[in-house]
């Protein structure tokens, strides 16, 4: 045991000062992929007017000009230690790594808020950017509502509904008016705040964990967004509602785990 | 925590380097000067122009007034509040007008910059560290008016909206936090 922890604190002297490091890593990894989307003309997601136009060549020249920062990324999160950060809340960036994690460690949320892009990329502009821009600040409002003790019935249950509800409507390509699909979006997104406000932790750094856990959710919508892009490519809108099947029956499963 | 690592993360750079990462480390601020700037980003010409130059003006001259406080001035929980109200302001992309951007993003730099004076008293750097604050947020403001500055293609119109979604979200769970643990 005494071992065990000598052995922690090693780790910790070796690799607890490089939280920044990792930081800027893990965000100017994707970033720096995603360099092309400045160039409308030669990015992998070129938007003209209020059509995207998803570019075949796009990603392949991605993947040619920004391996090198991926495959870093990569290394980096392999070379992590995990003992470091189970004592994240002793650096101030704790609270920031924390704040990342927290939203990828659960597979409801995960699929639920990769669904939110998936389902906005079917309904198209304007929905392609409402739903994730309304996620956020209702999901934040259910955290609020989840940090101040008030209680929401069936959380885990709105949960699991969320993923089934939205993987359907992109298995059936369902497109309701745009007042409908962000009322059905924010009030799962509730759900969601509400179990993540309730898990706040009390010694983090609060502002920084909070920053961390709306990013990590917004690239969630993104990583939605570019899988349903992929509608414009042949066989993509396969592709699209097959992956919205998978959503649903995660949902499907975490309902069932939920009621019993 | 003692008094002089209340509100200043030691980065072995001496006062001015603990001042500068006090911005990115307690980002309340940073989140506020990104909130402005991209509100003045999405207003009109002479608003981009001149935040860069405001902002770190209104923010020294708040810093000052504020070391000269007795105590620490407890400003969290309204100052968080006022953040998310800017962040809803990108999202609903509100062109303010310079007459009223301007004014309102130096009073609010101003109190921001206030109750970070107060919380820096007795810090033996206190005024380095002041100074190495207002130089980042000169730095990040100059930085991001440049490279935000129109014509705005339309997925960077829907990036700063996302962003002040971002911003009103982080805010709102801070304000929470800030309720549920009260200073």
């Amino acid at each position: 045991m005494v071992m065990a922890t000598d052995r922690l604190n090693d780790f910790e002297g070796d690799y607890g000062a490089d939280y920044d490091h990792l930081i800027r890593l893990v965000i100017a990894a994707p970033w720096a992929f995603c360099t092309d989307l400045r160039c409308p003309r030669q990015g992998v997601l070129s938007v003209q007017g209020s059509r995207s136009r998803m570019d075949r060549n796009g990603l392949r020249r991605m993947a040619r000009t920004n391996w090198p920062w991926a495959w870093l990324a990569g290394v980096a999160l392999a070379l992590s230690p995990a003992a470091a950060w189970a004592h994240a809340d002793a650096h101030p960036s704790g609270g920031f790594v924390a704040g990342f994690l927290h939203p990828i460690s659960g597979l409801d949320h995960v699929v639920a808020m990769v669904a939110v892009g998936l389902w906005g990329a079917v309904l198209g502009p304007p929905a392609l950017w409402v739903l994730p821009v309304a996620f956020p600040m209702v999901m934040a409002f259910g955290g609020l509502l989840g940090l101040l003790g008030v209680p929401i019935p069936g959380v885990e249950i709105g949960i699991a509904v969320s993923g089934l509800v939205m993987g359907l409507m992109v298995l059936f390509e369902l497109r309701p008016s745009l007042w409908l699909a962000a009322l059905i979006v924010s009030a799962f997104a509730v759900f969601h705040g509400h179990a993540h406000g309730a898990e706040l932790p009390a010694g983090s750094n609060a502002l920084l964990y909070s920053l961390a856990f709306v990013i990590t959710t917004g690239l969630l919508h993104l990583v939605g967004i570019l899988l349903g892009e992929t509608r414009r490519w042949p066989g993509g809108r396969r592709f699209v509602q097959a992956a919205g099947g998978c959503v649903a029956l995660v949902g499907l499963w975490f309902l069932e785990q939920a009621l019993t | 925590m003692s008094l002089p690592l209340a509100h200043l993360v030691p980065t072995g750079l001496g006062p001015w380097g603990d001042g500068m990462a006090r911005l990115f480390l307690e980002p309340t601020e940073l989140l506020l000067v990104i909130g402005l700037v991209l509100l003045g980003v999405q207003a009109r010409q002479p608003c981009r122009d001149r935040l860069p130059r405001l902002l770190p003006l209104a923010w020294s001259l708040g810093g000052l007034i504020g070391l000269t406080l007795p105590s620490e001035l407890l400003l969290a929980l309204p100052c968080t509040a006022l953040v998310a109200v800017v962040g809803l302001l990108v999202v609903l992309e509100v062109r303010l007008r310079p007459v009223v951007l301007l004014p309102l993003a130096g009073a609010l730099a101003l109190l921001f910059a206030l109750a970070a004076g107060s919380a820096l008293t007795g810090h033996p750097g206190a005024l380095a560290a002041l100074l190495g604050e207002t130089v980042a947020i000169a730095v990040v403001s100059t930085l991001l008016c440049q490279s935000l500055a129109p014509p705005h293609p339309r997925w960077r119109s829907i990036g700063l909206r996302v962003a002040g979604s971002w911003i009103t979200a982080a805010s709102l769970l801070m304000l929470g936090w800030l309720i549920r643990h009260p200073q």
